[in-house]
């Protein structure tokens, strides 16, 4: 008691004041101290501090936003300056706080318009060149819609074209959303129609209460209408679409009457209100179209595969088939006595025109050669006399006929030129023949030999190497000379025939030797008389004699040998000069 | 954007549907009303600045053969009664209707609309008539569906008596 009586800030020592207290004390239980700081808190509420507010304030803005707006009306400029603070601040700070909710939205928004773009532009593309195409572009005329309306008609299995949210009660349209590229009339109307056909239906036949018009049907257009109790969703829908389309129009249905529930209870007309039921409605814009069937694909790519190889091949056989053609008229004029006027494809077949010469070559080995078959090939040659070389070569050739050790050429100015070895009789005829030969103007015979002038030098050179020995000292021939005059006089008849043949000049010369021994006087004597002595033994063989000389040259003439004893005994002889001096024409 | 839906009744051939026709904006032809029982159309007006559509459910003009279906009544924000001056029992015909409509959709504001006014010749309904419709607090409207006389003011009255409400 005392020391509640030190601690009370009326502090009189009354007795009737303790007394009250102490009464009060009992009755009440609570301690004056604790009794005065509560009323001085509530007479002065500056001293109700942060600490208290801190621990009450989530409680009591939940409960106030329950009552009513009035704390979030309240807060909206403290939360504007508060944003607008933190953006002067740092514009980072809140950019980083809503970017996981600005990304993702771009995202999707960038996506689905990009998606819509690519599909229209796609299905354009996939349906401009078709055959189907002109049918299509045709009824596009035909009901002034657009081509691409029409394509996405045409291929799609169902999509949602228009949504409506209707006013029960009114008619009246709150709402509407309509896909790309679908052309509406005045939603306004249609949703007041829709209305009244529904009433009609009702009216018209008994239907249960609460029955409620579910869809209408028209050809490939379908309405479909989900009714809530306020408001109703309609769709329209082209094509024949899924069950389970409807329980995403019943969601719909659902999410505006949770949402806007007062709004629809209190509907005076004002449709703005409505404007955030929007999303509900884009996701009932829903649509599925026809793919093209891989099979169909797999047709076309083989039908054009084959097309392909076909076309392929048969350009490749064309091609080769020209080109060889080519080819064979190239060649064709390339060949010497052959000019093609004119060359043409007939009925399948190749006909050539032209002159030939009859001594060009056969056009059909050309055309072997370039593996075209000959029947394929019609030729009309007009004969006629080529003057290039190679003919003119081939001309001469074919009227003088030489012999095989001789050769002919005629060049562009139509020289005829002869070269090689032949007989004389030939040279002669070919003389007399070669002006005879068309384009040849001069005959040159220079490089020409008659193979008679090798003869006459071969027997020159029998002779010439005939020598005859005799014993030292006489006339007396050896024993074994005897045998060579035949073979000698033989060889002289032959050289004196053709050298009169040929029109050629003989004269020989019968040429006595010596060897050292003795004086060269009696040498000189000597080898002459061995020299007179060949010519007497061939005079008595009935030689022509008058063209033949003797000769007597002593040791003058020495052959070599080995040995001396050898060169002696060769140098004891006679031997022959031809000469072939003059040539007479 | 604010909508209203408006009835237009009368008795038949009271050439209510002519009388707007060039007034409003429609996509329907008129033989839904004959089919259905209703034709729609739409009329936009500005009242004081404000942008406002009537839904016009211009209703099948009652004869012996067809009712009127009350249910298109249903959600109606004001209605006119269309009468045809040179006929007098159009005009009992609209007082009956007017009764009929009020106990469907309750209180709403509505015009008496006096159409064939330019065939003064014909009419059967005289001033004293107009004048007891007048007296009894309603409004009253002479129209012309050749000239066009009073069709503007019909819309534009209801139209104000509506948002007043």
């Amino acid at each position: 008691m005392n020391e509640l009586g030190e601690n009370s800030p009326n502090n009189h020592h009354d007795l009737s004041n303790d007394e009250l207290s102490e009464l009060r004390l009992l009755l009440l239980g609570i301690e004056q101290p604790k009794l005065n700081k509560l009323y001085k808190r509530l007479e002065d509420p500056q001293i109700i501090q942060a600490e208290d507010v801190s621990k009450l304030l989530p409680e009591a803005v939940i409960l106030r936003s329950k009552q009513d707006r009035q704390l979030g009306e309240a807060m909206v400029h403290t939360v504007e300056d508060a944003i607008q603070g933190s953006v002067n601040q740092d514009i980072n700070t809140l950019s980083e706080v809503i970017f996981p909710i600005i990304a993702p939205a771009t995202r999707k928004a960038i996506a689905a318009a990009l998606d819509e773009m690519i599909q229209s532009l796609n299905q354009a593309l996939e349906h401009s060149l078709s055959p189907q195409s002109f049918k299509w572009r045709w009824e596009a005329r035909r009901t002034g819609k657009s081509f691409a309306e029409i394509v996405l008609l045409r291929t799609l299995i169902f999509r949602v074209e228009q949504v409506f949210v209707i006013h029960k009660k009114t008619g009246l349209l709150l709402q509407h959303v309509v896909a790309p590229q679908v052309s509406v009339q005045e939603p306004e109307l249609v949703s007041a129609m829709l209305t009244a056909i529904e009433d009609f239906v009702k009216d018209s036949f008994k239907v249960g209460k609460g029955d409620a018009l579910q869809s209408l049907k028209l050809g490939d257009l379908n309405i479909w209408i989900e009714e809530g109790p306020l408001g109703l969703v309609a769709g329209v829908i082209r094509g024949n679409a899924p069950q389970e389309l409807r329980s995403v129009f019943q969601e719909a249905v659902e999410k505006i009457h949770l949402k806007f529930k007062v709004e629809l209870d209190e509907f005076d007309g004002e449709t703005d209100k409505f404007i955030n039921s929007k999303p509900y409605l884009e996701d009932c814009l829903r649509s599925y179209y026809k793919s093209e069937t891989k099979k169909k694909n797999i047709y076309a790519w083989a039908f054009l595969g084959i097309l392909g190889t076909v076309l392929g091949i048969l350009s490749f056989f064309a091609i080769r088939e020209q080109m060889r053609w080519n080819s064979l008229i190239t060649k064709l004029n390339s060949q010497p006595g052959i000019v093609v006027t004119q060359s043409e494809k007939r009925g399948g077949k190749f006909v050539i025109f032209g002159m030939r010469d009859p001594l060009a070559a056969d056009p059909q080995t050309l055309v072997k050669q370039e593996n075209i078959n000959p029947k394929q090939v019609i030729t009309k040659w007009k004969p006629y006399l080529s003057f290039e070389p190679q003919l003119m070569t081939r001309r001469a050739k074919e009227m003088l006929q030489p012999p095989k050790t001789a050769s002919l050429k005629v060049d562009e100015i139509g020289l005829l030129q002869a070269q090689g070895s032949a007989p004389q009789q030939w040279i002669l005829e070919a003389r007399k023949l070669w002006r005879f030969i068309p384009g040849v103007i001069k005959f040159d015979e220079g490089s020409l030999v008659p193979t008679e002038l090798n003869q006459l030098r071969l027997y020159k050179q029998k002779i010439e190497q005939t020598r005859f020995l005799f014993e030292e000292g006489t006339t007396n021939l050896l024993p074994s000379e005897d045998d060579k005059f035949d073979n000698l006089r033989i060889n002289l008849q032959k050289l004196f025939d053709t050298a009169q043949y040929l029109g050629r000049n003989i004269r020989i010369e019968i040429i006595g030797h010596a060897n050292t021994k003795g004086s060269e006087a009696t040498n000189i004597t000597l080898s002459q008389k061995r020299a007179r002595k060949i010519l007497s033994v061939l005079n008595t063989k009935a030689i022509e004699v008058e063209r033949i000389r003797t000769i007597g040259v002593g040791s003058t003439q020495p052959l070599k040998a080995n040995t001396k004893e050898d060169m002696e005994k060769a140098n004891i002889r006679v031997s022959f000069k031809v000469l072939l001096t003059d040539m007479k024409k | 954007m604010l909508q209203k839906k408006i009835c237009m009744v009368g008795a038949f051939a009271t050439g209510k549907t002519s009388l707007v026709s060039r007034f409003v904006y429609s996509i329907f032809s008129e033989k839904y009303q004959t089919t259905v029982g209703v034709k729609i159309d739409k009329k936009s007006l500005n009242i004081q600045g404000r942008d406002l559509s009537l839904i016009l459910w211009d209703l099948y003009g009652e004869d012996d053969f067809q009712r009127l279906r009350l249910s298109y009544l249903r959600g109606s924000s004001g209605y006119l009664v269309v009468v045809d001056r040179t006929r007098n029992h159009t005009l009992e015909k609209a007082f009956d209707l007017q009764q009929r409509v009020e106990a469907t959709i309750g209180k709403k504001p509505f015009i008496i609309v006096l159409n064939k006014s330019d065939l003064k010749d014909e009419w059967e309904v005289d001033e004293g008539e107009i004048n007891s419709i007048t007296q009894r607090g309603w409004t009253a409207i002479e129209t012309s569906a050749k000239t066009g006389l009073g069709v503007e003011d019909i819309f534009q009255t209801l139209a104000q008596q509506m948002l007043e409400q």
